[in-house]
């Protein structure tokens, strides 16, 4: 086998437990997004766009959807003779196995993996972050600059450094510290999740880092901070472009309705920067005498005849005649029944809103701390008449008239 | 049924002529058809619902598009190790001549029926969009013990020069007669015919030495007493392209929802070469009324009863109505669209006002500037 400059390790078998009834079933990676995308398009899409082409997806929870979804690698280009997509869940060895630990463990149960390829870098990477970014160009740096490790950040307004995992720099990009979420925040440069590092490096670390029992075998706390106390140099690579992590329903509600918003620097359609993603064979959208459509995006599939604003419509939706969608995101297959009304919600996959149902509720000036976007889960059904408020999260089919 | 007992051929290039504004520089087979398709999609995944894995395509000319549609074939799964998709080009030997007729064309594509191992072949035109369903058109092949088993719609037959056969049946249902006379009500043939392998070889080969060009003139209706021939009927929406107008009519009846349902059926979906379009975005003071529309349009202007494409833009003021813009199609600012069919990439600048009728559509050619 060919070696291979630089492969790319994506950690997809985070369970997103904030992202609550929309994790239950699918693994955060495969949460829909943007009318046909999946989180894992833009990580996969960024690696071919990159010129990588060698990537090991670690798998751990519910990875039935996920490993369907990738399939072969096709649709991002990465069915490879040498190299290619490869899902790595955890497996049992001559002397045991065990789950993934933590982040690090992940990667040290795949070394094997990597050094079929023998690669001088390793690019860390994970699957809850919506952002185009040329990781050649970060590799570059990185190679220039003689670092053991490169780090991607992006500059977050001051009075929200301290929720994130926040990088304190020299001058000279250098790093000195890393706090995880610090209260009094030193920088505001917080950590995107890509790394970048010399293979040997990484290597000598996570087998250091797995024979410490007291370590929670984690990149951000435990391999970051090891190599910061040997004096290895570590530097900052800056990122200025859209970056957005998923990994709350709020986020991942603002990311999408983020693509209606012309002031926002998203764009999809680049011909030069492809987010591939993959989709079934379904006839184009159609929009009926009595819709009225602004300010969304629909996809194929979709049978529109009734309202629909600042709204994001994923593939194979109905909403009948009469029903209003408003600043919601409906996902694939959910249908929205005669006189319904979604506001300030995400319905999942396949849910039924029944006739004149209700869902979510427009934020007033008086809209206390309670207020929230609503979710319903995926396959559940709201019954005809029934009503639920705003900031509500749906696991269980709601009856006809009922009032939540 | 074994998995290589059925294989189709599909005829690219069927009646070419009478699209000629579509087909300058391509196939009838990749004629652009409702918002994200092109005609040879009705093809392959009727074939394709069918099980059927081994497709040969036969092309005669402007068939690069068509290749670059069909690539390997993944879009309908027929990448295969056994079967997948053949093309087949005109196969120039000396002594041979170039196609004219369908006679000629099965000629220059008989090493693949030959070795393509099959019992029964399906032999398809590309004029056709209707979504057929295959294998009740084999059991009942199977089942009739027929020689040869013509699907067919019953309605106005399309007017084509005389292309279409109509069927005259006797009281078993057994095809008595075939005449090439156009009717307004008849049991007319829609393209799809089931054949025995070996038969098809057999009698090709035979017209072939007597100079024999079309198989429909002269080997099914002239053998129409010796053989056993049967109809399977179509009941579904089926169009047959014999102009223009029948063109925009097809394109327009998509936005009837009992059409649509009839050939986007679920359970036999029609497949093509996806795109990585985003989703269409709709913008602020957009208005769309009745129409289809493809991924990948941005509409910031009034849309109604008309079949966007790919990639179509419509600027903030523009109002089209009635038309067929295919894909990339851009409309400037306060530009006024009436019946216009635009072919790829056309630009229609701001303010322009372009008006055809319902009987004769305003053309814009593709990659036209106006």
């Amino acid at each position: 086998m060919n070696s291979k400059k630089c492969i790319a390790m994506l950690l997809a078998g985070g369970q997103g437990s904030r992202l609550g009834v929309l994790t239950s079933k699918i693994a955060k990676p495969a949460v829909p997004y943007g009318g046909k995308y999946r989180i894992i398009d833009f990580p996969l899409s960024n690696c071919v766009n990159s010129g990588i082409d060698t990537v090991g997806i670690l798998t751990q929870y519910k990875p039935l959807e996920l490993n369907d979804y990738i399939g072969s690698g096709k649709t991002w280009d990465l069915d490879r003779l040498n190299g290619g997509v490869h899902i790595l869940p955890p497996y049992q060895g001559q002397h045991g196995g065990d789950w993934y630990k933590g982040t690090a463990n992940a990667i040290y149960q795949n070394m094997e993996f990597i050094e079929r390829y023998d690669p001088e870098y390793v690019l860390i990477l994970s699957g809850d972050h919506i952002y185009k970014m040329d990781y050649s160009k970060m590799l570059n740096e990185h190679i220039k600059s003689e670092a053991a490790c490169t780090i991607a950040v992006l500059e977050v307004p001051d009075e929200e450094a301290s929720r994130f995992g926040i990088m304190n720099t020299r001058a000279d990009g250098s790093i000195y510290e890393f706090e995880e979420k610090p209260k009094n925040p030193k920088s505001n440069l917080a950590s995107m999740g890509i790394y970048i590092f010399n293979w040997s490096k990484l290597r000598k670390y996570l087998t250091e880092d797995e024979n410490n029992p007291d370590s929670s075998n984690d990149f951000g706390k435990n391999i970051i901070p090891a190599m910061l106390n040997n004096n290895e140099l570590l530097r900052v690579y800056r990122f200025n472009d859209y970056w957005k992590d998923v990994g709350t329903v709020d986020s991942l509600w603002e990311a999408n309705l983020d693509l209606l918003n012309p002031k926002i620097d998203l764009d999809l359609s680049d011909k030069n920067w492809r987010i591939y993603s993959r989709t079934a064979s379904m006839p184009p959208q159609y929009v009926s005498d009595t819709a009225q459509v602004e300010n969304s995006l629909i996809t194929d599939g979709c049978e529109i005849s009734g309202k629909l604003d600042y709204s994001v419509l994923f593939e194979n939706v109905t909403v009948e005649e009469g029903a209003a969608v408003e600043y919601s995101l409906v996902m694939p297959g959910a249908v929205v029944k005669k006189g319904a009304v979604v506001r300030y919600s995400i319905i999942a996959e396949n849910v039924v809103v029944g006739e004149n149902a209700s869902v979510g509720t427009e934020p007033t000036p008086d809209s206390d701390a309670n207020w929230g976007i609503t979710v319903i889960g995926d396959g559940l059904t709201v019954g005809k008449n029934a009503a639920v408020g705003p900031n509500k999260m749906i696991t269980e089919n709601i009856k006809e008239g009922e009032k939540i | 049924m074994r998995a290589s007992a059925v294989a189709g051929i599909v005829f690219a290039n069927t009646n070419d002529n009478l699209l000629n504004k579509l087909t300058s520089d391509r196939s009838m087979a990749s004629v652009p058809f409702g918002g994200r398709y092109r005609l040879i999609d009705f093809t392959l995944s009727n074939l394709v619902n069918a099980g059927v894995s081994s497709v040969g395509l036969i092309t005669k000319e402007n068939y690069h598009s068509l290749m670059d549609h069909i690539g390997s074939g993944v879009y309908w799964d027929l990448d295969r190790k056994n079967g997948g998709i053949y093309l087949l080009p005109p196969y120039l030997t000396r002594g041979m001549k170039r196609y004219t007729g369908t006679v000629d064309a099965l000629m220059g594509a008989v090493n693949y029926i030959d070795r393509c191992g099959a019992d029964y072949m399906v032999i398809c035109n590309s004029d056709v969009i209707a979504n057929v369903d295959i294998s009740a058109a084999l059991e009942s092949h199977i089942s009739t013990e027929a020689d040869i088993t013509i699907v067919y719609s019953h309605g106005k037959m399309p007017h084509n020069n005389g292309a279409t056969m109509q069927l005259l049946f006797d009281e078993n249902r057994r095809v008595k007669n075939v005449c090439f006379e156009e009717s307004h009500e008849a049991d007319f043939a829609i393209g799809v015919c089931i054949i025995q392998r070996q038969l098809l070889l057999n009698l090709i080969s035979s017209a072939y030495e007597d100079d024999n060009t079309d198989v429909n003139r002269d080997i099914i209706a002239k053998m129409v007493k010796r053989l056993n021939i049967y109809g399977y009927e179509h009941k579904g929406f089926a169009a047959v392209l014999d102009g223009m107008n029948a063109y925009f009519n097809a394109n327009m009846q998509l936005l009837d929802s009992g059409v649509r349902a009839q050939l986007f059926n679920r359970k036999r979906p029609i497949f093509t070469k996806t795109r990585d379009d985003m989703p269409t975005r709709y913008g602020t003071k957009s208005s769309v009324n009745n129409c289809i529309i493809a991924d990948g349009c941005v509409i910031d202007g009034t849309v109604k009863n008309s079949i966007l494409f790919r990639g179509v833009k419509v600027e903030k003021g523009a109002v089209v109505e009635n038309c067929i813009l295919m894909q990339s199609t851009s409309v400037g600012s306060g530009a006024q669209l009436n019946n216009v069919i635009s072919d790829k990439n056309a630009v229609i600048g701001s303010d322009m006002i372009l008006k055809g009728t319902a009987g004769k559509c305003f053309f814009v050619k593709k990659n036209q500037i106006l």
